[in-house]
């Protein structure tokens, strides 16, 4: 007799005679489908009377797998009847209610000499599955055995043997870990600062946390969104130009390709003042320190001088071989840094206007200032130089004046960024490109470099606050930031990322000195304010200062 | 006589063989560490190994605690005593284990009867498959379930009970396991060497 078709009730009570069975032990045994291994013989064991295979009881080693039945028909006989071809054996059907264990526990121990050879693996390619346990799959069993916690050391050595066979996970394994836990992930301080500096470079403006989040001082709330916001449609996106003035009359000058702008700022009117001639551009506007004369430098190495209030031209000063990319005024003296990298003074009430020549750098002139006392000019350019210059101009005689005072070299990038300390006049920041992005406060008077901060990204521009100690710096690559330091500390008290959709290249500030005005190549000159409650007397004391300058300074030009 | 040589470049090559086996379960952890991120992705960069752009940590904690581990799992694969590799991602606050990368160590079958010693794998079909793997460990992120809280992992060993343990550095511990009905494995590629073979799967946590 082949197959008996097996009637679960009867052999489950004889099982459950022979050897005391948990369910737990049942269901782990249940799961037990081995992988399928090639079966090298077909089943000649067999005990006939035994068509499943069970739970060993200790003694009785039955005979493996009990396939003496092939699978089709095992199936068939355990799931009642099945037609061939019938539905069923298309369906995928759980067709058992109950599967008593088929698969063979095999101990290395006991085995008694009667049984046949037993069979390393039964039912392995059959339909396993059964109403209650519908996946067999080892490793789920396992990770459940370990779940259950089977410890195999408390039970009796032989169960445990065939227990731990049985579910694949043997018992001579150990399951180990290091004892230390893994490192918290910003253990690493230096790792969490740079993390900090490069998330400008996976977010974007929505997303990240940006500006005053993390480093603001809670007391210090700095608007992260301009005050007012003008169109500039044309603003070029060129480092080395400086395309905003502010004066002190509130008035902004704006350059855009070739034509020179006017904002008030008091009455919120725009005009247009002037273009530039045909073929050429405007590559620098500064105003007079009284604001009543607007400087515009040209890109074939003009520069005009203009009359504000009137909206006319006054002369045009010519000379220069390359564009005019930055001016800065002293009093009647109009200095121009050129592309050559040569320096002019211009005086402006003279037919000759160029009273003398400053030659300092051998890359094109980006950053030029005048100390507020006209002691000192401090320059910056492509070079990487940062030169201060003695402010006395006239003839060069024995060559003292002809060379800078101070010559520094400690950047690696284009210095653009330059900007005398209101109230400490011996201060001069400079601040360097996108290589080199360090701000470097100096001595002029010792030659001292006093601080250094590294930023982020290039700094395109410095300006220290007229009322407290603060500085604030426009950055482009890759922020396009607007970050304010303090002063001396230089710790970070606020930053607006994202300021601008490209970099941050002009900036000017309020003559109140409350708010600060940016422009960049996303053809937007923005107002921030960024330090408030600016004292009514101080505003005062500017407009004072203003009028005794019209009445002593540049009376008349022709 | 060419049988005689065999046994000489066998132990050679057992040496040589745990290495790129060590060398790849850094590799292979540091990648799952940043796909599945654990560590924040700013701490890697890239490195060239393999013939392709991997991602190594960059935080000296981590390398650290990385190179201790290996090390003694290279003694193990020295002698053999080590069979699995598993690299458990548990939610920090919960632990609770969300993913299982396990990577089974077994011992190449030297067909016993092979007159002639068989001609051994190069380097660079081994950095294939390794490459292969690696690729695979990335793309699975296109069907893990995202993880959203912060993780830590945990690096398991199962080893043999005779295995030399160094008992103050290892402990045994919980396996870690995901429970079954919540389980999805999928086996990954794998990778053999002369002497050993690396199959590699991942088990994570899958709700309804």
């Amino acid at each position: 007799m082949t197959s008996i078709p097996k009637t679960p009730s009867r052999y489950r009570s004889r099982s459950d005679a022979k050897t005391p069975l948990t369910p737990s032990m049942i269901s782990a045994f249940n799961g037990i489908s081995i992988s399928p291994q090639k079966r090298s013989h077909p089943a000649d064991l067999s005990n006939p009377f035994i068509t499943k295979s069970r739970q060993a009881s200790p003694v009785k080693r039955a005979a493996g797998g009990g396939i003496a039945i092939s699978d089709s028909f095992q199936r068939q006989a355990g799931g009642g009847v099945i037609r061939k071809g019938g539905i069923e054996t298309r369906l995928d059907v759980v067709s058992r209610d109950y599967l008593p264990p088929t698969s063979q526990p095999r101990p290395e121990l006991k085995r008694s000499r009667s049984t046949p050879a037993t069979r390393e693996r039964t039912q392995s390619t059959g339909d396993n599955r059964d109403r209650f346990i519908t996946t067999r799959e080892v490793d789920d069993v396992a990770a459940t055995l370990e779940i259950m916690s089977l410890n195999p050391k408390t039970a009796s050595p032989g169960h445990t043997a065939r227990l731990a066979a049985a579910t694949g996970v043997p018992l001579n394994r150990r399951v180990l870990a290091y004892h230390e836990a893994p490192p918290a992930s910003s253990s690493d301080s230096t790792l969490s600062q740079q993390r900090e500096l490069a998330r400008p470079l996976y977010g974007r403006p929505g997303e990240l946390p940006s500006s005053t989040s993390s480093t603001t001082n809670k007391s210090r709330r700095i608007p992260t969104q301009p005050e007012r916001v003008l169109d500039a449609p044309g603003m070029v996106d060129d480092f080395y130009l400086n395309l905003v003035s502010w004066s002190i009359q509130n008035i902004v000058a704006v350059a855009l390709a070739e034509s020179t702008y006017v904002w008030r700022a008091d009455t919120g009117v725009v005009s247009h003042l002037g273009e530039a001639p045909e073929g050429t551009y405007v590559s620098s506007v500064d105003f007079s320190n009284d604001g009543a004369y607007l400087g515009i430098g040209l890109g074939t190495g003009e520069v005009e001088l203009w009359d504000v209030e009137a909206g006319q031209k006054l002369r045009t000063m010519g000379g220069h071989q390359g564009q005019i990319a930055v001016l800065s005024w002293n009093a009647h003296i109009l200095s121009s840094g050129c592309g050559d990298g040569s320096i002019w003074h211009h005086d402006v009430r003279v037919p000759r206007h160029k009273v003398m020549e400053l030659l300092g750098h051998t890359g094109e002139v980006c950053g030029l200032k005048w100390r507020a006392d006209g002691e000192l000019l401090a320059s910056g350019g492509n070079d990487n130089v940062v030169n201060i210059w003695d402010g006395r101009v006239g003839d060069v005689t024995d060559g003292a004046r002809g060379q800078a005072k101070w010559t520094k070299r400690n950047h690696t990038a284009a210095v653009k960024a330059i900007a005398w300390c209101p109230w400490q006049s011996s201060l001069l920041a400079s601040g360097g490109g996108t290589n080199d992005a360090t701000i470097h406060v100096w001595n002029s008077g010792t030659g001292a470099r006093l601080h250094s901060l590294k930023t982020p990204s290039q700094v395109t521009s410095i300006i220290w606050s007229p009322h407290k100690k603060e500085i604030l710096t426009t950055h482009g690559y890759p922020t396009n930031a607007i970050m304010v330091h303090a002063y001396p500390s230089l710790e970070r008290i606020a930053e607006i990322r994202d300021a601008h959709d490209s970099r941050v290249l002009y900036t000017a500030v309020g003559p109140a000195g409350d708010v600060v005005c940016t422009g960049a190549g996303d053809e937007n000159l923005k107002f921030w304010r960024i330090w408030e409650g600016v004292g009514a007397k101080k505003k005062k004391e500017g407009k004072e200062r203003s009028s005794s300058t019209t009445r002593s300074g540049i009376l008349s030009i022709r | 006589m060419a049988t005689s040589q065999a046994p000489t470049r066998q132990a050679i090559t057992l040496k040589g063989s745990t290495n790129l086996v060590t060398e790849f379960f850094k590799y292979a952890a540091n990648t799952i560490l940043f796909q599945r991120g654990v560590y924040p992705s700013d701490d890697f960069h890239m490195v060239k190994k393999y013939g392709q752009t991997v991602l190594v940590t960059q935080d000296l904690a981590l390398e650290n605690y990385l190179d201790r581990i290996l090390k003694q799992v290279n003694k193990w694969l020295l002698t053999g005593s080590v069979t699995q590799l598993v690299l458990a991602i548990i939610s920090k606050d919960t632990r609770l284990p969300l993913e299982r990368w396990v990577f089974d160590v077994n011992l190449v079958e030297k067909p016993a009867d092979s007159a002639e010693p068989t001609p051994a794998k190069p380097e660079s079909e081994i950095q294939a498959e390794i490459r292969y793997i690696l690729k695979q460990i990335v793309s699975t992120v296109t069907f893990l379930p995202i993880i959203d809280t912060p993780t830590v992992f945990n690096i398991l060993a199962y080893t043999h009970d005779s295995a030399d343990v160094p008992a103050d550095e290892w402990v045994d511990t919980d396996p870690l396991a995901i429970e079954a009905s919540k389980s999805q494995q999928v086996k990954l590629r794998s990778f053999s060497t002369d002497v050993h073979r690396i199959e590699a799967l991942v088990a994570y946590r899958y709700e309804g």
